[in-house]
């Protein structure tokens, strides 16, 4: 039985949609050091849509560029190319992400604000801690839940037995790998491996409630565990499940966290969350 | 009129006015009201005390719940409230699971809570506090009536 319901979602999986063609060319070109800007507005130029949505976010409050920009060549000069990849990244997924979300109850927009507020929050932790911040925390944080887009709908219909299982003191990705076989965190990484994502983002979608269980200490999968966690706890993004997840002790730990960075962040947060989400909701 | 409690936010109403908070997790949710003077406000704080930046808490005083309760206080007696009248209730203020003391903000939330109503000699007349739930709280100023949504559930304060 819970194989057959493992291999319902394994197929719907497949089915997610991929990624839009430019954002997937950009992502190859990620560890290519010589990319200029001339190539980023070649691949753009035949996405106005997307375009359109970058330069929104590039002059989002959340930069503070001294002036406005108007073209993708101007962008790439102000905010640097891997910083204008996640913000194509950001712009590719709003659309799927501004659904509403079954099983977790999430409304319209809900999951987006969420993603947001985690990539915001994971990029002010490392600077709070004083971490160089690894390179893809901000996409790794975006694209952390996902998996819950495929997962939600699984969710609702055993939601009950899900829920009777977490109510047994468990977190409730546990309680969804016991009731489906898999929960929302491994689907992610599947469909961000079906986009052929690096292994690195991979891995801290994977493991983003189990940090302790990601084989090799990583400081990118540690933030994005304590900013998830956080990000639920200041009702951002908080759904059916409530805050029925753990933090992990060695995840803070190893970061070398305390309550008073945990707080500051948190102040901070919502602001930031604001600047980035209002381009969307105004437009 | 509906108004709408956002995170680090406070709203009051009067009569024929439903104040709504969505998805309080580890924030506090504290609702006052006048029945006489048919007059509330609720208010949805995020952290507990002020002093971790007082920057923001000059901005956004609602954002701290030393500093949003006395403002929410404040606000219900400039319209008419009367402290001895007034009956205070509080929800939200839950933890991630496991024992990270870190991550107990919703614990710190409620205990300044507590301080500041004691050493104002307010009482709490009701309370749905802690646990792991997000909790949706309606609060019509006409009645006083205070319904919890959580899981699809609804029940009364």
């Amino acid at each position: 039985m819970k194989q057959t319901k493992l291999l319902n979602i394994l197929t719907k999986v497949k089915s997610f949609p991929s990624m839009p063609g430019a954002a997937e060319k950009l992502l190859k070109m990620l560890d290519n050091p010589d990319m200029t800007a001339a190539q980023i507005e070649q691949i753009l130029r035949y996405d106005p849509g997307l375009t359109a949505n970058l330069l929104k976010l590039t002059n989002s409050a959340y930069f503070g560029l001294p002036c406005k920009v108007g073209s993708v060549g101007q962008a790439v000069v102000l905010l640097g190319w891997k910083r204008l990849i996640q913000l194509v990244m950001a712009s590719c997924v709003n659309a799927i992400m501004g659904k509403p979300v079954p099983g977790y109850d999430l409304p319209a927009g809900e999951l987006w604000r969420h993603s947001i507020a985690v990539s915001v929050a994971a990029e002010d932790l490392a600077k709070e801690l004083k971490i160089s911040a690894p390179e893809n925390i901000f996409t790794a944080a975006l694209l952390h839940d996902v998996g819950k887009l495929v997962l939600g709908s699984f969710v609702k219909e055993d939601l009950e037995e899900i829920e009777i299982e977490a109510s047994r003191g468990i977190s409730f990705e546990l309680a969804e790998h016991m009731v489906l076989g898999t929960n929302h965190a491994e689907i992610g990484a599947q469909i961000l491996k079906s986009w052929s994502f690096p292994p690195a983002l991979v891995n801290a979608v994977r493991w983003h409630h189990d940090p302790d269980s990601a084989g090799k200490t990583d400081t990118l999968v540690d933030i994005v565990h304590v900013a998830n966690i956080l990000c639920l706890m200041i009702g951002i993004g908080v759904g059916r499940e409530g805050l029925c997840y753990k933090p992990s002790p060695l995840a803070t730990k190893r970061l070398g966290l305390k309550t008073n960075d945990l707080e500051m962040v948190a102040s901070r947060t919502l602001q930031y969350v604001d600047d980035l989400c209002d381009v969307f909701e105004t437009s | 009129m509906k108004h709408i409690v956002v995170v680090a936010d406070m709203k009051v109403g009067q009569k024929g006015d439903m104040i709504v908070t969505y998805a309080l997790g580890s924030c506090l949710g504290l609702m006052v009201y006048d029945p006489i003077a048919q007059v509330g406000g609720m208010l949805h704080a995020m952290l507990p005390l002020s002093k971790i930046n007082p920057q923001k808490a000059e901005a956004n005083p609602f954002m701290f719940v030393d500093t949003g309760v006395p403002a929410l206080f404040k606000k219900i007696y400039s319209m008419g409230g009367q402290k001895a009248r007034l009956i205070v209730k509080a929800a939200g203020c839950g933890q991630p699971l496991g024992k990270n003391e870190m991550f107990k903000i919703g614990d710190r939330n409620y205990t300044i809570l507590k301080k500041l109503l004691w050493k104002n000699g307010i009482l709490l007349a009701a309370n749905a506090i802690g646990g792991m739930i997000g909790r949706t709280v309606y609060f019509d100023i006409s009645t006083g009536r205070t319904i919890i949504s959580s899981k699809g559930l609804e029940s009364e304060l």
